[in-house]
C-alpha cells in the first residue's frame, strides 16, 4: 500500500476510508492557518470528507495500490481545492435527485448534492481510465491574518 | 467518533461525539442502530449535542436507522441538533422526515405521548 504523503497545501492518501480522520485533521490545521472561519473549515471539511470517501470507495474502489490527491491553497480570498483519484469516474448528469420522494429515504446519494450546496464552485473533470478530478472554490471569511 | 449508550425507562439514548465523515466510526454507528433493532428496542434517541458535523455518510446512517426501526414497528428521534447538521438536514430535506427535538428532555416526553 503507498504510504501518506503530508505536504503543506498537499496530502496523498491510500484507498481507505481509515485514512479520512487524518485528511480531517490536515484540512482543519491548513486552513486555521489560512485563517479561515470554523464555520467555513466545517463547510470544506466536510465536502472534502465525502469527496474522498467518494473517491476511495467509487473512484478506486478501495484497490490499497491507487491514492486520492487533494491539494488545497488560499487564492484571491476563496480556498481552492482539488481532488483526484485514479478511477473511472462517473456521469454526473446520471446522480440522482437526493430530494424527489423516492429518493428521499435512500442510504446514499447526498454525496454531491451536499458538496454543491456548500461550495461556491465545483468543477468535475473526468480524465477517461485516468481518474476524476474535482475542483471545488469557497469563499471566505477570514478570522485573521 | 465516539459513541456512548444509555437508557432511561425504555427510550435508548445514542450520544455520538465527534465528526461523522465515513470510516471505522460511522460502521460504529450504523452497526449500534442495527444492533438495537435485533434487540427488540424500538425507541432511540440519537443525541447529537456532541456531533461537530456529518457528511452525507452520517445522514445516510440516521435515515437507514430510521427506516429500519420504522419498518419493526420503532421509531428513531433527534435531539440537540447542531446548526451545522440542521442545515444539512434542511438542504436535504431530511428536516421533514426526522423527528426532532431541541433538547433531550423533549425527546423523551414525546416518547410518552
Amino acid at each position: 500500500m503507498p504510504k501518506v504523503i503530508k505536504e503543506p497545501g498537499k496530502i496523498i492518501i491510500p484507498s481507505d476510508v481509515a485514512y479520512l480522520q487524518m485528511l480531517d485533521e490536515f484540512l482543519e490545521e491548513t486552513l486555521r492557518g489560512f485563517g479561515v472561519s470554523e464555520s467555513d473549515i466545517a463547510d470544506i471539511a466536510i465536502s472534502v470528507t465525502e469527496l474522498a470517501n467518494n473517491a476511495i470507495i467509487h473512484g478506486n474502489k478501495e484497490n490499497p495500490e491507487k491514492v486520492v490527491d487533494i491539494r488545497i491553497k488560499l487564492i484571491n480570498g476563496a480556498v481552492e481545492i482539488i481532488v483526484s483519484d485514479e478511477g473511472k469516474g462517473f456521469d454526473t448528469l446520471a446522480l440522482p435527485d437526493p430530494l424527489t420522494e423516492e429518493n428521499l429515504f435512500k442510504e446514499n446519494g447526498r454525496g454531491i448534492f451536499i458538496v454543491r450546496s456548500l461550495m461556491d464552485k465545483v468543477d468535475i473533470k473526468i480524465r477517461k481510465d485516468n481518474g476524476t478530478v474535482i475542483k471545488l472554490v469557497k469563499k471566505i471569511k477570514r478570522v485573521h491574518k | 467518533m465516539k459513541l456512548s449508550q444509555r437508557e432511561i425507562n425504555d427510550v435508548v439514548i445514542l450520544e455520538p461525539k465527534g465528526k461523522i465523515m465515513g470510516g471505522p466510526d460511522a460502521t460504529l454507528l450504523h452497526d449500534k442502530l442495527h444492533e438495537l433493532i435485533k434487540d427488540g428496542k424500538k425507541k432511540v434517541i440519537v443525541d447529537l449535542a456532541k456531533v461537530d458535523w456529518m457528511n452525507s455518510t452520517g445522514l445516510g446512517i440516521l435515515i437507514s436507522g430510521l427506516t429500519t426501526m420504522r419498518n419493526n414497528g420503532g421509531e428513531l428521534k433527534l435531539a440537540n441538533v447542531t446548526d451545522k447538521i440542521e442545515s444539512l438536514l434542511t438542504i436535504t430535506k431530511l428536516i421533514t422526515v426526522f423527528e426532532n427535538y431541541d433538547s433531550l428532555e423533549e425527546a423523551l416526553n414525546s416518547f410518552k405521548t
